[in-house]
């Protein structure tokens, strides 16, 4: 059944398989299958088993499928047979062949070794006729040789003969570069024999290149001429050995020279400048000055530029000379900035230097020039900022200066305010000019500028919150009571002593409005305009830190306002200490009338009072905020006390009066003396007075009285008593005070009788009318 | 007020100006004080603080025939003690009808003064608690002066024989002898014209080193020589007192510019400036055990407590100043302001340092703990 599937060229393959093996070294390797001999298939395989092959096949088919078998094993066999003969014949027909092959050969071969033999003679003679040849010419090309030699030779001696002349044509015709070819190529020769047979020629040739040198000097040097021109030249004389170093240097002196004149001009800016600042026809100038520079800049940087050409390896010199330049500019910029200038003319000389910067750093970028003048526009800004804020430090402490001297010389109702008024301007426009100016360094686009951004805002922002601490150091130091400002003692000694009460409170009042209104201000102008900077890290914090600032001023009006009532109390202590320390009070006389001390102590209060008018508003309750509530209680109380005194005066003196006192003080409220200072007219007013009146008691304790003496001082008190209320806002506490005074007073007394009423009021109107007399006006 | 509650008190009968502690008393803490009254009889008042630290017991009442505008209390003897008084009102209380002639200008009194003034060295009794009106011992009487008399002063630091008086012109250097109850007057200075004497300090750690104040200035004595060797140029200081922990510093309370500490090595300006008090700073004294702790009294009815050392560098401090005005307020521990009136007398006490004694013009003695205050250092 199998053997009737097997394909036709089955055959075929089957006996390439055979050829194959046959010639094949191995014969192993072509059983390839690993035959099951328990199958039909292994018919084909060395490892046939004949006798297993029949079994199976027996087993495996019927008779007629054996049959069938048996025909188709006979045809295969037979077929195996031919193929098998047509393989033998095959094989003997190619052997065969071969050894005709081979019998031709052998013929062929035999009469070849004569005619190698033949050859082998003609080249022998061949090569012996051509070295006969060689040597009869030998003699010949020798001399041949040596006459080119020597005409070579010749020729170069004629080369250094007419060099000379060759080099003075050239001259003529200022080929300089062949001449100085020509002569380098005969300085080999100058050198070996120039002291002998060449003298004369050397000579010659020497003038000659002198000239030659001496030109393109000349070259070198003039400004005329192109800059490759320029360079060819410098090559030129360095192949003629000439020393260009010292031209170099000269070069650079020159163009050092140069630079001078760019310095001048850079004044000349400044000043251009400076008239911009003026009406326009400044303008114009301005501009013509502008260009003048620029174009002598840019002569500058191309002589640099030429210089560089000329001189490749002069870099490091052109960089510092450069870099001198720049140096230099921003010196005549910072003693620039050092005087009074705004932004504007600064950014004017700033932009003229970034402009020169940009054109020499276009010829000369290894300079790196905009770095560098970055560095030193940073500081120049700095400074600028600095000298800024210094120069309003000084407009304010001028503006209130100027209250020192005017109020000293005349002594005008207003002068005070003015003075307020003048120095809250000068801070409030001032710093808003400032900001205004600083404002025109943001907004202006130049790169130099534009990179140095977040440092300006840094130093704007930093620059305000310095320049209020000086201030808050200047004011402390105007109002003489500085502490730490202890070291400039000439300063404060100088007029320290003389410090104007006024100016004080001027101060004071100044201090609360910068805290109020100035700090605000800028703080918005600064958070609208000067916002981020950063570029000191924020870790920091923003460089102006209103809260500190207003904190610092807040304080500092506060202790303005105390100084200011300190002096004007230390005023009237000093008054009162000379009224209780003189007189013998022991053995005072009656009174007779009321002392002038109360006229002095009035006086100083009105002058307090019309110099707090001035500066200070007005409280908005006057009077009779208190009065209605304890205050009465207590004035009335006190009135009560004076009538015990009056009634208790008729009877006989008072000596268990202490003790009454002491009762009456037990059950009185505790009338609060010292109150917190505002800045009001009247709470200055009142404290002043509250101050003094303490003083007053104080002064009395440390004394002893003889009648006469309390009855005097019980006159002076009940004197004050009216004008005193007129001016004080807490009329309870200044009632309350009085009547401590004379409680003092009788208390210190030997023998405490008071005045009888009628006496009292007889002496009180006569001082009146008195008083009335003396000032006809102003009471 | 606050404070006030940890205050003790105790109420004299009079008004008064000084009070002192007993240094010399080592087993109590003890105070002497004594009354300014010009037509009452006058009292010395021993107070004890009770061993519990809650009461000041009276421990012994003398009576003084005078009022009493100077007390010390001697270091080195508890029972001594000087004062200065007035005797003014002596005419006043023993002969009544004196005043009316005064009044007519009849009487002149000492020299042609008005009023004169004594000082003196008095003893308590030996046994007082048992006596029944014990009455002081007069030791010995400083009546070398024609001025009047600012105060006495004994050396701070232990047992010296020596005791000064100032008066308004004149310094006088005592030797007192106990025993012998003799004071000599060993000797004198006067401070030049135009200088009125207020008050003075001897320093504790140089004895022969005193500071006395006038109307302008602060001077310096040497006792030996009792030449001026120094001087601080300042208005109206009221009072003075040396540190007793570091050399070279003194504290001075002024009327108006409140209290100024100073290095002598360095009299030209204040090594330290506080606010002191609204209005004048009268009294003012250093803590003897704790480093920069410094009482001040006030006309302002109150005692501030302050805390200012000057070990420390100072110019951080003067610096700190304008850096930021909220640490302005620093140097003040605290304000005891629960006074009825003016406060003159201030102490230390200097057995247990914590504590001190003040007193207001009322005749009120307050002592007060510090100790609340100290743990903040």
């Amino acid at each position: 059944m199998e053997t009737d599937d097997v394909p036709l060229d089955d055959k075929a393959k089957r006996m390439r398989d055979l050829l194959s093996s046959f010639y094949a070294p191995d014969p192993s390797s072509t059983d390839n299958a690993p035959s099951n001999p328990g199958t039909l298939d292994a018919i084909n395989t060395t490892s046939f088993d004949a006798d297993q092959y029949m079994n199976l096949l027996i087993q495996k088919s019927n008779l007629e499928a054996l049959l069938q078998r048996h025909v188709e094993m006979a045809a295969e066999i037979k077929n195996i047979d031919t193929d098998l003969q047509m393989l033998v014949y095959e094989n003997y027909n190619k052997f065969i062949s071969a050894t005709d092959a081979i019998k031709r050969m052998k013929t062929n071969i035999v009469g070849m070794e004569a005619n190698m033999e033949q050859l082998l003679d003609k080249i022998m003679s061949v090569q012996s006729k051509s070295d006969g040849v060689n040597t009869s010419l030998f003699e010949k090309r020798e001399r041949v040789e040596k006459l080119h030699r020597t005409r070579n030779l010749l020729r170069k001696v004629q080369f250094i003969y007419d060099l000379p002349t060759r080099l003075e044509k050239c001259i003529e015709a200022e080929a300089y570069v062949d001449a100085v070819k020509f002569y380098t190529g005969a300085m080999p020769i100058f050198k070996a024999y120039g002291d002998s047979s060449f003298q004369d020629c050397k000579q010659a040739s020497e003038e000659a290149i002198a000239v030659i040198v001496k030109n393109l000097q000349g070259k070198l040097f003039s400004d005329s001429e192109s800059i490759q021109a320029r360079a060819e030249a410098a090559v030129l004389l360095k192949q003629l050995d000439f020393p260009v170093d010292s031209l170099q240097v000269k070069l650079l002196e020159k163009l050092e020279q140069s630079l001078g004149d760019l310095q001048l001009k850079t004044n000349d800016i400044e000043n251009a400048s400076m008239e911009s600042n003026d009406p326009k026809q400044g303008k114009v100038s301005d501009s013509v000055h502008i260009t003048a520079h620029e174009g002598s800049v840019r002569g500058f940087a191309e002589a640099i530029s030429a210089y560089r050409v000329i001189f490749p390896e002069s870099e490091e010199q052109l960089i510092k000379l450069v870099q001198d330049v720049v140096v230099k500019h921003f010196e005549t910029t910072e003693q620039y900035v050092k005087g009074r200038i705004s932004s504007a003319n600064l950014m004017c000389v700033l932009r003229t230097i970034w402009t020169d910067v940009l054109l020499m750093d276009e010829v000369l970028s290894e300079a790196v020039l905009p770095v560098f003048s970055l560095e030193a526009a940073q500081i120049a800004l700095k400074q600028h900022v600095a000298s800024t804020f210094n120069y309003l430090l000084q407009d304010i402490s001028d503006a209130l200066l100027r209250v020192t001297v005017s109020s000293k010389e005349a002594a005008e109702e207003h002068s005070l305010q003015v003075a307020l008024e003048a120095s809250k301007k000068a801070v409030l426009q001032g710093s808003m000019d400032v900001l205004l100016d600083f404002r025109q360094l943001l907004d202006d686009d130049l790169q130099l500028l534009v990179q140095l951004r977040d440092f300006i805002i840094d130093w704007v922002q930093e620059g305000f919150q310095d320049f209020f601490r000086a201030l808050y150091d200047r004011f402390l130091l105007l109002s003489g009571r500085n502490s730490s400002s202890r070291q400039d003692q000439g300063l404060t000694g100088a007029h320290g002593e003389k410090v104007l009460a006024g100016l004080v409170l001027v101060l004071a009042q100044l201090s609360v409005f910068i805290e109020q209104t100035v700090i605000p201000r800028i703080t918005e102008e600064i958070a609208a305009s000067f916002s981020g900077g950063g570029a000191r890290g924020y870790e920091n914090g923003p460089a102006f830190v209103p809260g500190v600032i207003c904190r610092i001023f807040r304080s500092a009006g506060e202790r303005l306002l105390h100084h200011y009532i300190n002096m004007r109390t230390q005023k009237v202590s000093t008054l009162l200490r000379k009224r209780f320390t003189t007189p013998n009070w022991v053995k005072h006389k009656e009174p007779r009338e009321v002392h002038m001390f109360v006229d002095l102590f009035l006086q100083e209060l009105k002058e307090s009072a019309s110099e707090v008018k001035q500066i200070l508003p007005q409280g908005l309750a006057r009077k009779h905020w208190r009065s209605d509530s304890n205050g009465s209680t207590a004035s009335s109380r006190s009135n009560q006390l004076r009538d015990d005194k009056m009634t208790r005066s008729n009877t006989q003196r008072a000596r268990s009066q202490l003790l009454e006192t002491h009762l009456a003080k037990l059950f009185k409220q505790k009338v609060e003396i010292f109150t917190k200072v505002e800045y009001t007219q009247e709470s200055v007013v009142t404290t002043t007075v509250k101050l003094c009146l303490k003083s007053l008691q104080e002064f009395v304790r440390l004394q002893t009285f003889n009648r006469s003496g309390f009855q005097q001082i019980q006159l002076d008190i009940q004197f004050l008593r009216t004008p005193l209320k007129e001016t004080v806002e807490d009329e309870a506490a200044v009632d309350f005070l009085l009547d401590e005074v004379i409680v003092a007073a009788s208390e210190r007394c030997l023998d405490p009788i008071p005045l009888e009423p009628p006496i009292l009021d007889r002496l009180i109107q006569a001082k009146l009318a008195k008083w009335k007399e003396q000032n006809p006006i102003s009471p | 007020m606050q404070g006030g509650s940890s205050g003790i008190g105790y109420g004299l009968k009079y008004q008064a100006r000084c009070i002192s502690d007993v240094k010399a008393d080592t087993d109590h803490t003890s105070f002497l004080t004594g009354t300014l009254s010009l037509r009452e009889e006058n009292e010395v008042h021993l107070i004890r603080l009770s061993s519990g630290g809650t009461e000041l017991i009276c421990e012994g009442l003398f009576s003084h025939p005078n009022e009493i505008w100077d007390l010390a209390s001697c270091p080195f003897d508890q029972r001594i003690f000087s004062t200065v008084f007035s005797t003014g009102s002596l005419f006043d209380i023993d002969l009544p009808f004196y005043g009316l002639k005064m009044e007519t200008g009849l009487i002149v009194f000492f020299a042609g003064e008005g009023e004169s003034y004594g000082a003196a060295i008095w003893q308590i009794p030996e046994l007082y608690g048992q006596l029944n009106s014990p009455q002081l011992e007069r030791i010995a009487s400083l009546d070398a002066h024609t001025r009047k008399i600012n105060c006495v002063l004994w050396w701070p630091s232990g047992r010296h024989d020596k005791l000064i008086s100032i008066d308004d012109e004149n310094l006088f250097l005592w030797t007192l002898d106990c025993s012998k109850k003799t004071a000599q007057v060993q000797s004198k200075q006067t401070s030049g014209m135009l200088h009125y004497l207020s008050g003075g300090a001897w320093d504790p750690h140089d004895i022969n080193a005193v500071a006395t104040t006038c109307e302008s200035s602060v001077q310096f004595w040497d006792l030996r020589t009792m030449k001026k060797t120094n001087a601080v140029e300042r208005a109206h200081i009221r009072n003075a007192n040396y540190d007793m922990k570091n050399n070279h510093i003194l504290v001075t309370a002024e009327d108006e510019s409140g209290i100024h500490i100073w290095d002598l090595r360095k009299p030209k300006s204040p090594v330290k400036e506080l606010p002191g008090h609204t209005h004048w700073t009268w009294a003012v004294t250093c803590n003897p055990e704790y480093d920069g702790l410094i009482l001040s009294a006030g006309t302002d009815s109150s005692v501030n407590l302050w805390l200012a050392p000057t070990s420390a560098e100072e110019d951080a401090t003067s610096e700190s100043i304008v850096e930021s005005p909220a640490q302005q307020a620093g140097p003040l521990l605290n304000s005891y302001s629960d006074y009825e009136d003016s406060v003159y007398g201030l102490a230390w006490s200097s057995r247990e340092p914590w504590t001190f004694a003040s007193l207001s013009y009322d005749g009120r003695v307050v002592v007060e703990s510090v100790k609340p205050f100290l743990s903040r250092k």
